[in-house]
C-alpha cells in the first residue's frame, strides 16, 4: 500500500484528504464570545493516521466536529476546512449533507448515547446507505451483513437494540456504521474511552486493521496518549485551543518538548518503567495482622428463571495497615461486587469479611460504625457530589451522619487541609461546578478523610480525571499513607495505576482471584494467563504493541507521514 | 455514578450477550397489570357506593316532591328501593348484582342503569373521541414545532396561547363560545345550534341526519379541543426538548440526514415514549372531562347524565356512571403500559 502512495504523491499533487488552515471556533454566550479553537493547521492524507491528544476542554472535540460542520448554532467557525480540496465552510446545506458520511464519517465516543435507543442496529447501519446510495433493499441488507461481518459481529445481531449489546459491541456497530458508505476519512472521537483494557485493545486493533486495509485517513481524538501512539503515525497535542506540538508518534511520546505534552506523556505510565513507579517496592507483606481480611467470600445473585449468577467465588484477600493494594480486573470480573461486600453493602453468600480481626456486623447501626473506619471514594467526583451542596456541606455531611462530636468547622478545615485544598476556608462556600475535576475529587477524598478512617476503598479514583490531574491525586493518596498511615484498596482496570502506587496487586477474573503478589512479581513476571492477556492489552507506545500492529516503528510507514506535511507547506 | 452503588452489575454485563425478552414474559406482565386493574376497580366500586350515600339529599324526597304521601307510603317506597336495609346488606346485594352485570334500576327513569348508560355512551364517545383525536394531533404537531425551534416567536406564541386556554375554566369558555357562535353577537348571526345532538325535527335521509349531528358537534367539540390540546402540546414539547441535545441526533446529522428527517426518524420516536404514557393517562380522564362541556351544550352524553343523576340523587345511576368513568381511566392506564412496552425496546426486555 505504501508504494502506491509514494508513486502517486510526487507526480499528481492531489489535495490532501483533510486540510485545516487557521481554523478557529468561538462559542457565543451571554458573557461574550469564548474561543475554543484558536488557529489550528492540520493535514491528514489518504491512508494516514493522525492522533489528536489533549485534555478535556482543550477544543479537540470541537475541532473534530467542525470538519463536518456539526457544531451547535452558538459556534462560529473561522478559517478554512478543506475536505478533499473543497471548503466545508462554503458548502451549501445540500452539498454538505451529501458530503457527510459519504466523504467523512465519525465514530463517536460512548456508543450508548450515539446510537438511537429505539431502533435496531441493523437499521441504523443501513440508514446512511439508503441515503447516499440508491440501492435495492436486498443490496442494503447484504451490505449491512458484510459490514457486521467485518467488525466481527454475528449477522443475527442486526435486529438487536443498542441496550442489548455490550460496550465493545456497540463500538463495533459504530465502526460498521462509519464504514457503511466507504468514506475516505474517519474521525474517531475518543473511540475507546468507556471501554476496559481488553476490549479497548480489540477495538483499536480492529480500527487500525480496517484503516490500513482500505487506505483510509484516520483522525483519532483522545486524552490518552498511549492509545493514540499505538495506532497513529503522527500525533498532534492540543492545549487551550492550539496545537502545541506535532510530529511522528514516537518522537512526541518519547521526547516531548512542550511542557503540556510532557505532562500528558508522563500521565500514562509504562508498566515496568521504574520512573513511573511512585512507591518504593516492598518485597514482603508486613508482619502486622491484617486490617481487612476476606476469607472465602462468594456472592451469588438470583437470575431469571431460577438460575443464579456467581459474581464472586471463594475470594480471599488481605489489606494490611499502611498498605496500598490494587484489585485489578476488567468489567464483569466481580471486583465491584467484592468491593461492595468488603464495605458491607452486599452480604456474602458464603465466607466472611473481617476488619481488625472482627467479623463484619450485620445490623445497620453496627455497619454504620464500620463504614466510619472504611470509607469509599467513587470514580466520578461530579456524580458523587451533590451539585447544590457547598464544599463545606459535602465534607461535613459524613460528620453529621455519624454524629461526630467536636468542632465541626475545625474538622472540615482539617480534612480539606489533608486533601490539599488550601487554604480550606476559601473552599467552604464553593459549589462543585465552580471547581476543577481534580479539586472535586479532592473534596470527595476530604469527605472521606473527615471521618478519620483507617481504610479507603477507592473505585477507579483517577479514571475520570485529566492526565495532568491524575498524578496529583495519586501523589495525594501516597502522602495520606505517609501522614495518616491510611491503607487503601484501589479498584481499577488500569494496570498502569497499579504500577504507579500499589504495593500489592490482586488480579480478578470471572469472579475468582487468579493471581496475587507484590506489584513487581505480578506485573513483571505474571504467572496466570489472564494477567498476561491484561498486560498485553495495555497500549504501550514505546515497546511491544507497536510491532504487533503495523504502525510507528515500521520505517516504510514513516515516509508518507512526512511527505504530505511538506506538500501542504508549499 | 460509580457502579459500586448499583448492585448486580455483573448480571447485566453477562446478560448483555443473549438478552432477549423471555417467552411468556408478556403474559405474566399482562396478568400482573390486569390483577392491579381489577383491584383498583373493586376499590372504585366500594368508594362509589359509600361516597354517594354520604352526600346530602334524599332520593325518596325528590321522588315524592309535590305529592301528598303518608309515612307508610314513604316506608314502602324505601322498602321497594332497598334503602331500608342496613348499609352493609345493601352493599352486598349491590355487589352480587354487579357481578352478574346488573347495575340496578335507576330511581328516576325506572329502567336498568346499564341500558341508560349504553344509550348515552355513544354521544360521549362521539364528542370526547373526536375532540381527543383532534387535540392530540394539534397538540403533538404544535409541541414538536415549538420544541424544534424553542425560543422562537412561534414557540412563544404557541406556548402562551396553549397555556391560556388550558387555564381558562371550561364552563366559562363554553358559555363564551355558545354566546358568540350559537346565539350570535352583534351582526354575527347564530351559526350553530345552542345544544343537543340533533334538531327537534331531524331531516329525512341518512346523510342529512349525519350532517345535522356534525353541525351540533362543532361547538362542544371546539370547546373541548381548546381546553385539552395544551397538555399534549406541553408534554410533547418538554419531552422533545429533553431529546434535543442527545448524541444520537448528532450521529444522524453526521450521516447527512435532512433536519426534518433527523426530527421525524430519530428525535420524535424517542420523545414520543414519555408522551404516550401521559396521553393514555389523559385519555382516561377525557370522558370525565366531558362533563362540563356536555352540561353547557346539553349534550346527551354520560357526563350530562351524571350531573342529572347527582341532582336527584339517583344512587344506582350515579354509581353506574362513576364505575364506567373510573373504569375508563383504569383501562387506559393498562393500555398505556402495554403500548409503552411495544414502543420502547428497553422496557420490552426488562
Amino acid at each position: 500500500m505504501t508504494t502506491r502512495e509514494q508513486d502517486g504523491a510526487p507526480s499528481a499533487p492531489r489535495p490532501p484528504l483533510l486540510e485545516l488552515r487557521q481554523v478557529t471556533v468561538d462559542y457565543q454566550s451571554r458573557r461574550g464570545s469564548v474561543p475554543a479553537v484558536r488557529g489550528v493547521d492540520l493535514t491528514v492524507d489518504a491512508g494516514q493516521t493522525l492522533g489528536l491528544a489533549g485534555e478535556s476542554g482543550c477544543g479537540k472535540s470541537t475541532l473534530a466536529m467542525s470538519v463536518l460542520r456539526l457544531l451547535p448554532r452558538s459556534a462560529q467557525l473561522g478559517g478554512d476546512v478543506l475536505l478533499d480540496g473543497e471548503n466545508v465552510r462554503d458548502m451549501s446545506w445540500g452539498r454538505l449533507r451529501a458530503v457527510r458520511w459519504a466523504s467523512a464519517s465519525v465514530v463517536f465516543q460512548g456508543a450508548m448515547h450515539a446510537l438511537n435507543p429505539v431502533r435496531p442496529i441493523g437499521e441504523q447501519i443501513a440508514e446512511p446507505l439508503r441515503l447516499h446510495r440508491s440501492t435495492t433493499p436486498g443490496a442494503v441488507r447484504a451490505r449491512v451483513n458484510e459490514l457486521l461481518d467485518q467488525v466481527e459481529l454475528p449477522v443475527a445481531r442486526s435486529t438487536a437494540y443498542p441496550h442489548e449489546l455490550s460496550g465493545g459491541q456497540r463500538q463495533r456497530v459504530m465502526i460498521a456504521m462509519a464504514l457503511a458508505c466507504s468514506p475516505r476519512l474517519i474521525i474517531a472521537d475518543e473511540p475507546t474511552t468507556a471501554l476496559d483494557v481488553i476490549v479497548q485493545a480489540q477495538i483499536l486493533d480492529l480500527l487500525s486493521r480496517l484503516v490500513t486495509e482500505r487506505e483510509l485517513g484516520l483522525l483519532m481524538i483522545s486524552h490518552d496518549l498511549s492509545v493514540l501512539a499505538a495506532c497513529c503515525e503522527r500525533l498532534a497535542v492540543m492545549y487551550q485551543g492550539r496545537i502545541v506540538e506535532e510530529g511522528p508518534s514516537t518522537d512526541v511520546v518519547r521526547t516531548p518538548t512542550h511542557p503540556h505534552s510532557i505532562a500528558l506523556a508522563a500521565a500514562f505510565p509504562t508498566v515496568g518503567d521504574p520512573a513511573s513507579r511512585l512507591v518504593t517496592p516492598r518485597d514482603t507483606t508486613p508482619d502486622t495482622p491484617p486490617l481487612l481480611e476476606a476469607r472465602g467470600v462468594s456472592v451469588t445473585f438470583p437470575g431469571r428463571g431460577g438460575t443464579t449468577t456467581r459474581a464472586v467465588s471463594d475470594a480471599s484477600l488481605t489489606v494490611h495497615p499502611d498498605e496500598i493494594v490494587a484489585l485489578v480486573g476488567q468489567s464483569g470480573s466481580g471486583k465491584t461486587t467484592l468491593a461492595r461486600t468488603l464495605l458491607g453493602l452486599q452480604q456474602p453468600t458464603a465466607g466472611e469479611v473481617r476488619f481488625e480481626g472482627h467479623r463484619l456486623p450485620r445490623s445497620a447501626r453496627a455497619l454504620r460504625a464500620y463504614r466510619r473506619q472504611a470509607q469509599l471514594v467513587l470514580q466520578d467526583p461530579t456524580g458523587a457530589l451533590n451539585p447544590r451542596h457547598s464544599v463545606y456541606e459535602a465534607v461535613a455531611e459524613g460528620l453529621r451522619i455519624h454524629r461526630i462530636p467536636g468542632d465541626e468547622t475545625a474538622a472540615v478545615a482539617d480534612a480539606l487541609n489533608q486533601a490539599e485544598l488550601r487554604p480550606p476556608e476559601e473552599f467552604f462556600t464553593a459549589l462543585p461546578h465552580e471547581l476543577s475535576g481534580g479539586q472535586r475529587q479532592r473534596v470527595v477524598i476530604a469527605g472521606a478523610l473527615a471521618l478519620r478512617p483507617r481504610l479507603l476503598i477507592a473505585d477507579e479514583p483517577v479514571a475520570s480525571l485529566d492526565a495532568s490531574v491524575r498524578g496529583e491525586i495519586l501523589a495525594l493518596l501516597l502522602r495520606l499513607r505517609v501522614d495518616l498511615g491510611l491503607s487503601t484498596l484501589v479498584i481499577t482496570h488500569d494496570l498502569g495505576l497499579a504500577w504507579n502506587i500499589a504495593d500489592r496487586v490482586i488480579v480478578m477474573y470471572q469472579g475468582r482471584i487468579v493471581e496475587e503478589g507484590t506489584v513487581e512479581q505480578v506485573l513483571l513476571d505474571p504467572r496466570h494467563d489472564y494477567t498476561r492477556t491484561l498486560l498485553a492489552a495495555v497500549p504501550e507506545p514505546l515497546t511491544g504493541r507497536a510491532a504487533a500492529t503495523p504502525n510507528t516503528t515500521d520505517p516504510t510507514r514513516q515516509e508518507p507521514t512526512d511527505d504530505p506535511t511538506e506538500v501542504t507547506g508549499v | 455514578m460509580s457502579d459500586l452503588l448499583t448492585p448486580g452489575d455483573q448480571l447485566t454485563e453477562e446478560a448483555g450477550e443473549e438478552q432477549r425478552p423471555a417467552r411468556g414474559g408478556l403474559a405474566r406482565y399482562l396478568a400482573s397489570k390486569l390483577a392491579g386493574a381489577l383491584t383498583s376497580l373493586l376499590l372504585v366500586v366500594l368508594l362509589g357506593f359509600f361516597l354517594f350515600r354520604m352526600l346530602p339529599g334524599d332520593p325518596v324526597q325528590t321522588m315524592t316532591a309535590g305529592r301528598e304521601v303518608t309515612a307508610e307510603q314513604i316506608a314502602e317506597l324505601r322498602e321497594r328501593l332497598g334503602l331500608s336495609d342496613p348499609l352493609w346488606r345493601q352493599f352486598l346485594d349491590y355487589l352480587g348484582a354487579l357481578l352478574q352485570g346488573d347495575f340496578g334500576d335507576s330511581f328516576r327513569y325506572g329502567r336498568p342503569v346499564g341500558d341508560i348508560i349504553l344509550e348515552r355512551l355513544g354521544p360521549t364517545i362521539l364528542l370526547a373521541g373526536t375532540a381527543t383525536v383532534l387535540a392530540i394531533l394539534l397538540g403533538l404537531w404544535l409541541g414538536v414545532r415549538s420544541a424544534w425551534r424553542h425560543g422562537s416567536r412561534f414557540d412563544r406564541t404557541a406556548t402562551g396561547v396553549a397555556l391560556t386556554l388550558w387555564s381558562v375554566p371550561t364552563f366559562w369558555l363554553g358559555l363564551i363560545v355558545l354566546m358568540v357562535f350559537a346565539v350570535g353577537v352583534g351582526p354575527l348571526p347564530g351559526l350553530f345550534p345552542t345544544g343537543g345532538i340533533r334538531s327537534i325535527d331531524p331531516p329525512p335521509g341518512l346523510l342529512p341526519q349525519i350532517l345535522d349531528v356534525a353541525h351540533h358537534l362543532v361547538l362542544p367539540c371546539l370547546t373541548m379541543v381548546a381546553v385539552i390540546f395544551a397538555q399534549y402540546q406541553m408534554v410533547m414539547r418538554s419531552s422533545l426538548l429533553e431529546e434535543m441535545g442527545s448524541d444520537y441526533l448528532t450521529t444522524a446529522r453526521a450521516k447527512g440526514l435532512r433536519e426534518d428527517l433527523v426530527r421525524r426518524r430519530h428525535a420524535v420516536p424517542n420523545a414520543l415514549l414519555p408522551s404516550v404514557t401521559l396521553i393514555f393517562l389523559h385519555l382516561g380522564l377525557v370522558v370525565s372531562g366531558a362533563i362540563m362541556v356536555e352540561t353547557v351544550f346539553s349534550w346527551p352524553g354520560l357526563g350530562y347524565l351524571m350531573v342529572n343523576a347527582l341532582e336527584y340523587p339517583d344512587l344506582p345511576l350515579m354509581q353506574g356512571t362513576f364505575i364506567v368513568l373510573a373504569g375508563t381511566v383504569i383501562v387506559m392506564n393498562v393500555l398505556a403500559d402495554v403500548v409503552y412496552r411495544f414502543l420502547d425496546p428497553r422496557v420490552r426486555a426488562a
